[in-house]
């Protein structure tokens, strides 16, 4: 009768706890690492102007224009859905969607930026950028199952 | 105008540490939760004892079946209700009519029913041993009636259900209702612990002496010296551990001067169709 | 800082331009608020509570948007759009962005 009481007691606490540290030291490296590769790629992609100003700068010389996008669907770990659970009943800042928009953001730029530099422009304006969430295939359709970050511009060939 | 690249602060990202912020919410929310839970408790404590009897038994007593349904005179039902109404005679402060209601089940049981009934399983009679033991049995059940505990176990399943109704969202809220639960379990042990109070006053008032209540607890199946796994688990339970609740009638005997053993009656009707 | 959703400020040129800055927050609403608005929900009108976290939301979105563009050494925003959206069940991103510009 003890161990059955013990196996009770695991199936019913271990396994959420588990899945909490899976998605937490997991998530944490994914987090660390993308933020690493975020930073390199800023670095270099610095010299591409991104303005979200509506007309380029009047003594550009534009050769040619199109429209760029960038996209990205970050998804959310357990340990981030637990905790955004857990505020949805005290209310404040989420700090771990928080990183989560944050990356999702600038990965979304970085990748039409790189578009753009691939397709041979210089510069994009009027950048604009929106978030929307992907439901989950819960049955009531509640719940995250990531999180869609949609950069778009036009980018602009600069004559020299 | 010029392009000057300029690198934006990372400051979109709170700086706190998401173990700490884990931390205070799970801190925050169980403690909130107890918190809830206590105040909830305090105010059925608060309220119960203000529904007057009347009104109890106006409401509920016309639902248990009556004496006849009992059966034979001499059977086991009738003399458990004659056992019964004997037992409350000492208690002068009774302001139920008293009725036993007997249920058919496999399960050894005995419940306290609003409106002024104690119910009792055949199996309950099948397995006491002695007069001594069910009368135990039946004025541990009185005293819940007497504390009223019955109407507070009411009370709170029926905010426990409010609970669960205004929490349905995702899989957090297994923490603050497990949290509430905890603190509700612990008092629903408490009123155990008073009902077997109770019923050994009871018995030392019928007969002298508290044997048969020990020997009671010792045939439950948890009765032995509880091993760790157990002592956690306890702390889900409704009821004490059978342990302690043997440990707490020798305390009781010692503190009340009531010897602890005694000569027991055998069961009315055992003796004529069993043996 | 001067915060502009227009693309120039009438009688400033611009000097330099740093860039694309953003400030966002991502808020939860509490369990009080959602009782009060499934109130609010039968009989209409305004959720108060709700246009306060918002409101308190949104300036701190700016806040952040602003510190960034000062770090860059800005002293104005233009072009600033701001966008809402949910991110959880229960909780909103508040989202502001605009291009930080040195104005002479």
């Amino acid at each position: 009768m003890d161990t059955t009481i013990w196996i009770q007691l695991i199936s019913s606490w271990g396994v959420p706890l588990v899945l909490l540290a899976l998605g937490y030291g997991v998530g944490t490296s994914v987090e660390r690492s993308h933020y690493r590769s975020l930073r390199i790629r800023e670095a270099r992609m610095r010299s591409l102007p991104a303005l979200n100003l509506q007309r380029p700068p009047a003594h550009w010389k534009i050769a040619g224009a199109g429209m760029v996008t960038g996209s990205v669907v970050v998804s959310v770990d357990y340990f981030k859905r637990f905790l955004a659970g857990l505020r949805g009943l005290v209310g404040g800042r989420i700090r771990v969607y928080e990183s989560l928009l944050d990356r999702g953001r600038r990965e979304a730029l970085l990748r039409m930026k790189e578009g753009a530099r691939q397709q041979g422009y210089d510069a994009i304006v009027n950048v604009r950028l929106e978030t929307s969430r992907m439901a989950s295939s819960r049955r009531d359709g509640k719940g995250t199952a990531g999180v869609e970050v949609l950069a778009f511009g036009t980018a602009v060939r600069i004559a020299r | 105008m010029v392009y000057v690249p300029r690198t934006p602060p990372e400051n979109n990202v709170s700086r706190t540490h998401p173990l700490v912020e884990l931390a205070t919410l799970l801190g925050g929310v169980a403690a909130a939760a107890v918190l809830l839970t206590l105040a909830a408790m305090a105010a059925l404590d608060w309220i119960v004892p203000h529904i007057p009897p009347r009104l109890e038994i106006r409401v509920f007593g016309g639902l248990w079946p009556g004496a006849e349904a009992l059966g034979e005179p001499d059977g086991p039902g009738a003399r458990t209700r004659a056992l019964l109404l004997r037992l409350a005679t000492h208690w002068e402060a009774n302001p139920y009519p008293l009725q036993l209601t007997l249920l058919p089940a496999a399960q050894p049981n005995a419940f306290a029913l609003p409106g002024g009934a104690v119910g009792v399983t055949s199996a309950l009679l099948d397995s006491v041993q002695s007069e001594n033991e069910l009368a135990f049995v039946l004025g541990h059940e009185l005293g819940h009636l007497a504390g009223r505990h019955h109407l507070q176990a009411m009370g709170r399943s029926l905010l426990l259900s409010l609970a669960l109704a205004g929490f349905h969202r995702g899989g957090s809220e297994a923490l603050p209702l497990t949290a509430a639960s905890l603190t509700a379990l612990r008092f629903a042990r408490d009123q155990e612990r008073a009902a077997d109070r109770f019923g050994l006053w009871l018995l030392a008032q019928e007969y002298g002496h508290l044997g048969g209540a020990a020997d009671f607890f010792s045939r439950l199946p948890d009765a032995q010296a509880p091993q760790a796994g157990l002592r956690v688990a306890s702390w889900l339970a409704t009821h004490p551990l059978s342990a302690d609740r043997v440990q707490e009638v020798k305390d009781w005997a010692r503190q009340n001067g009531v010897p602890l053993q005694g000569p027991l009656r055998p069961l009315p009707w055992r003796h004529q169709d069993r043996r | 800082m001067i915060l502009s959703n227009t693309e120039e400020v009438p009688g400033r040129k611009v000097r330099e331009l740093y860039g694309v800055v953003s400030g966002s927050t991502v808020r939860a609403k509490h369990i009080g608020r959602d009782f009060m608005a499934g109130l609010k929900n039968l009989v209409g009108g305004e959720l108060k509570g709700y246009t306060e976290l918002l409101r308190e939301a949104r300036q701190e979105a700016m806040d952040r948007m602003v510190e960034q563009a000062e770090a860059m050494g800005a002293n104005a925003v233009l072009n600033v759009r701001f966008s809402t959206s949910s991110v959880a069940q229960s909780a909103a991103e508040l989202f502001a962005y605009g291009t930080a510009v040195r104005l002479e």
